[in-house]
């Protein structure tokens, strides 16, 4: 099949899709055994029924379940996903100011996990039981245990308040403007008001809370990249590339590497998804407003459009994750036929 | 033919001039970096930068409950009577100058303050005072409550504002004092959806509006709101105290009070509140913070039901006693952190009709046992509920829930730990389906009659399944609240009130653990910072050094 119809039907499969997650994400966050009634009207607020009953009717908590779905599900396909119950404001606004944060983190932490965990993966599998492989075993396996919380807290400890190289948790400092909101993202909203200042303060924001979120994706590329070069250089053609008396770094890089990146590229993708639905413990360490924050929020206080405009924005996330991938697949390995 | 020589023709970007960009790159952010932190990080002398943990849902005075929005709303709307500083017991006047209280105690008449106006320009009169106060009765949001029992509220003319109750209601004067009753322009609200009519809960849309612009009297006015983020507040040049010393302010959304205390180490957050005894005990140590705690009109407790179908051998007031016996208070309080207080009844210290420490149930495990004995009561078991989600002053539920079954396992009683996610924990409480439980109750405003809420067949004690009519004793402890809440001579409210919680204390299904203390820091160079449990800091006493 052509690459170009078969992106194009995994695209439209995502209308189902979302169809589906809709449904499974009513249907579960309304399983949960409170009500939004308790979490969100203060409790002698609720000991008056005229009171409960004006919150109900404001929410449309009122009606029958399946029809509070429906319309949902109509105002979806127009383009509403309906109110915030903690906000007030319209979801699709909550979204449009909380994601561009998450995906500013996200891709710094994606390049350094893609950038430092493949050379590693690399190098450690070519000097198996030498002291670089010791070394990367033991720091990919402290990344993917230690949890990300004692990282982020010890990482500032060290270089923001100790050796004062890193700036302080939040997206911006807090005497700086920021830009006037257009697109969520700050580099792109400062471009766009000749912000200067902004960009470098920015930037200077991003390093420590992107490499914090990096390593626990870092650690699993390395570990799989390394994994899979061991593979890889047991094979055959690795053998015969060598007895051609072709140099040792062409031979891991120009054969071995591009084979042992397959598998890879799954991680790659999957840690990719991760890093996109937003990391509520690095986003509260660092005081990041991303989508981990709304997310959390939204489910304990049983916001129920906001949990649905979640649930709706990280399953197309990982969608579209997805269907990275496996283009990727199909460009590298000559043998993947989509379809 | 090369690759070298066919790429000679044409300029491109060598590996050495790649790695002097990255590196020149980085060079600059790390000198940048550490420059940067001591010319950045202070910020300048007229603006002020601060952070708490935000639980703020809206900055709609009608519709607020938490403490968080009350924060703001005290800054950016100005109330009838106000508090100063932490002195939470005498109500001072505000935009009211004086007021008066009629012989039988139904009506108060308030004499307003002259030539106030909105920092819209707009002159403020009693018709803004009613239309605030009729839109907070008729939207029917969370801070409805607060003026229940008002029968009416007139203007009778622009600088008097008459309120009439029901029945004599004391506390009605501290409740004034919340932000939630702050005065809101009327021209300019309802310009922008706002109603205070009768069916102002389908007709009222103004809170989009004054989610991202005040439209208040105070000293501050809001310039703009960045969910989960922060709030940013301007002076208010032409408020009736004068404009205050600090131009701006910039509250910050610090979720983690570990992340508050490096912050205000390295001077990025000024003031800081939300913290815990922990980073107390650490920020005291720090040279240029200083540490200081206010009394939280809160209190930490452990409920028990009543209702024999639900409390099982806990419904039996002797094991009800034998568990107050049972608690180890000291290692509690230790628990609790420094400057926290042991509660002899349910009524926090501060307030009047507190009951003296020493009054309190002291740890008596011989005591305990001996009651349980008596009390034959079948099998010792429970189940003890509480919010695994919470954080109480920088204890977690979950530490004080383990101490409580450790204590009561040396008398014998085995409890299961049900720690449960703090929306779902909640419905249950509120369910009345705790067998035990530990929960809260933080004052929603700074009197004493809030905590009648403990009385039989009121919010708490519906809570334990201990309706008035249980019993004679307990009809005649919802009858003394009665009269409590209604007495307006001073001294006699006070009696009254100590009998109530005395009575609480002895036949209620509660073990009242401590009142903690709320810590908060702020750097050295900073003056007038005082917090109050209401609403935190008042901006307008902080005074830049």
């Amino acid at each position: 099949m052509h690459l170009q119809t078969y992106i194009l039907r995994r695209v439209l499969l995502l209308i189902p899709m979302l169809a589906g997650i809709t449904v499974v994400s009513f249907v579960l966050s309304h399983a949960v055994p409170a009500d939004p009634v308790t979490a969100n009207v203060g409790e002698q607020a609720a000991a008056d029924p005229a009171v409960v009953a004006a919150f109900r009717h404001r929410w449309g908590l009122d009606k029958p379940l399946y029809q509070q779905y429906l319309i949902y599900l109509w105002n979806l396909t127009h383009g509403d996903m309906g109110t915030s119950i903690s906000t007030k404001q319209p979801v699709l606004l909550d979204l449009r100011q909380h994601l561009p944060a998450t995906i500013e983190l996200a891709i710094p932490a994606m390049a350094v996990g893609i950038a430092v965990g493949v050379p590693l993966g690399i190098v450690s599998a070519v000097n198996r039981a030498k002291a670089i492989d010791e070394v990367a075993r033991v720091v990919s396996m402290a990344g993917v245990s230690l949890p990300v919380f004692w990282l982020g807290l010890m990482a500032m400890l060290v270089f923001y308040a100790q050796l004062g190289i890193a700036p302080s948790p939040g997206r911006l400092t807090a005497s700086i403007v920021p830009p006037r909101f257009m697109t969520g993202f700050l580099l792109v909203d400062a471009l766009v008001a000749r912000r200067f200042d902004v960009i470098g303060d920015w930037s200077g924001h991003l390093v420590l809370p992107a490499i914090v979120l990096s390593l626990y994706g870092l650690s699993r590329i390395t570990r799989v990249m390394r994994g899979s070069m061991l593979e890889t250089l047991d094979e055959d053609f690795i053998r015969t590339a060598r007895a051609k008396g072709l140099r040792r770094w062409h031979v891991i890089f120009r054969h071995a590497a591009r084979n042992g990146l397959i598998p890879v590229v799954t991680i790659i993708g999957l840690s990719f998804g991760d890093l996109l639905s937003g990391a509520v413990v690095t986003e509260t360490v660092f005081a990041w407003p991303g989508l981990g924050l709304y997310a959390f929020s939204s489910a304990t206080s049983l916001d129920f459009p906001a949990i649905m405009g979640v649930g709706i924005t990280v399953a197309t996330v990982y969608i579209f994750v997805n269907l990275l991938v496996d283009i990727a697949y199909a460009l590298f390995d000559p043998r993947v036929r989509v379809g | 033919m090369t690759e070298d020589a066919r790429n000679s023709g044409r300029t491109r970007v060598t590996r050495r001039d790649l790695m002097r960009m990255v590196g020149g790159g980085a060079g600059y952010w790390l000198t940048r970096g550490t420059l940067g932190i001591s010319l950045a990080s202070a910020a300048p002398s007229d603006t002020l930068v601060t952070g708490f943990s935000f639980d703020i849902k809206t900055l709609d005075p009608g519709r607020q409950l938490e403490n968080g929005s009350s924060h703001i709303g005290h800054a950016t709307y100005d109330s009838l009577v106000t508090f100063d500083g932490a002195d939470l017991t005498t109500p001072k006047p505000s935009l009211a100058t004086g007021w008066k209280v009629s012989p039988d105690g139904k009506t108060l008449t308030f004499t307003l303050r002259r030539n106030v106006r909105f920092a819209t320009g707009n002159p403020l009169t009693s018709a803004d005072v009613k239309w605030s106060f009729d839109r907070v009765r008729y939207i029917k949001g969370n801070g409805a409550f607060l003026l229940n029992g008002v029968q009416d509220v007139l203007a009778p003319d622009p600088y008097s504002v008459v309120i009439q109750l029901d029945a004599p209601h004391p506390a009605i004067l501290p409740i004034l004092s919340s932000p939630v009753l702050g005065v809101l322009d009327s021209k300019v609200v309802t310009q922008n959806g706002g109603d205070a009519s009768p069916d102002a809960k389908e007709k009222d849309k103004a809170e989009a509006y004054l989610n991202d612009h005040s439209a208040g009297s105070g000293p501050y006015i809001l310039e703009s709101q960045t969910r989960d983020q922060e709030i940013v507040l301007v002076k208010n040049p032409t408020h009736w105290r004068g404009a205050p010393s600090i131009s701006r302010v910039v509250v910050r959304n610090i979720k983690e009070p570990a992340t508050e205390e490096l912050m205000l180490k390295r001077g990025d957050l000024e003031i800081a509140w939300g913290i815990g005894p922990d980073e107390a005990r650490s920020l005291r140590q720090t040279p240029g913070v200083t540490v200081k705690t206010a009394p939280a009109l809160n209190l930490l407790y452990v409920i028990m039901n009543n209702n024999p179908q639900v409390g099982g051998p806990f419904s039996n007031p002797k094991v009800q006693q034998a568990v107050r016996y049972a608690l180890d208070y000291n290692g509690i309080l230790a628990l609790a952190g420094p400057g926290s207080v042991r509660l002899a009844g349910v009524i926090p210290t501060t307030l009047p009709g507190a009951l003296p420490s020493s009054e309190a149930v002291k740890t008596d495990l011989d005591r305990a046992k001996q009651l349980l004995k008596d009390a034959n009561p079948g099998d010792l078991k429970g189940q003890l509920s509480f919010s695994t989600g919470n954080v109480f002053y920088g204890v977690q539920f979950g530490i004080v829930a383990e101490k409580v079954q450790a204590d009561l396992a040396k008398v014998g009683i085995q409890i299961t730990l049900d720690g449960l996610p703090s929306s779902i924990a909640l419905q249950k409480y509120r369910d009345a389906k705790d067998q035990l439980g530990i929960w809260a109750w933080a004052a929603d405003y700074p009197d004493v009659s809030d905590y009648l809420v403990f009385v039989p067949g009121r919010t708490v004690g519906k809570r334990a399944g201990w309706p008035a009519d249980a019993s004679p004793d307990t009809q005649a402890l919802a009858d003394l609240a009665t009269k409590a809440e209604t007495e307006i001579d001073n001294a006699k409210r006070v009696s009254l009130y100590q009998q109530v919680n005395r009575k609480i204390a002895e036949i209620g299904p509660f073990a009242p653990m401590f009142q903690p203390v709320a810590p908060y820091a702020f750097r050295s160079t900073l003056r007038g910072v005082v917090l109050a449990s209401t609403w935190f800091i008042d901006y307008t006493t902080v005074k830049k050094g």
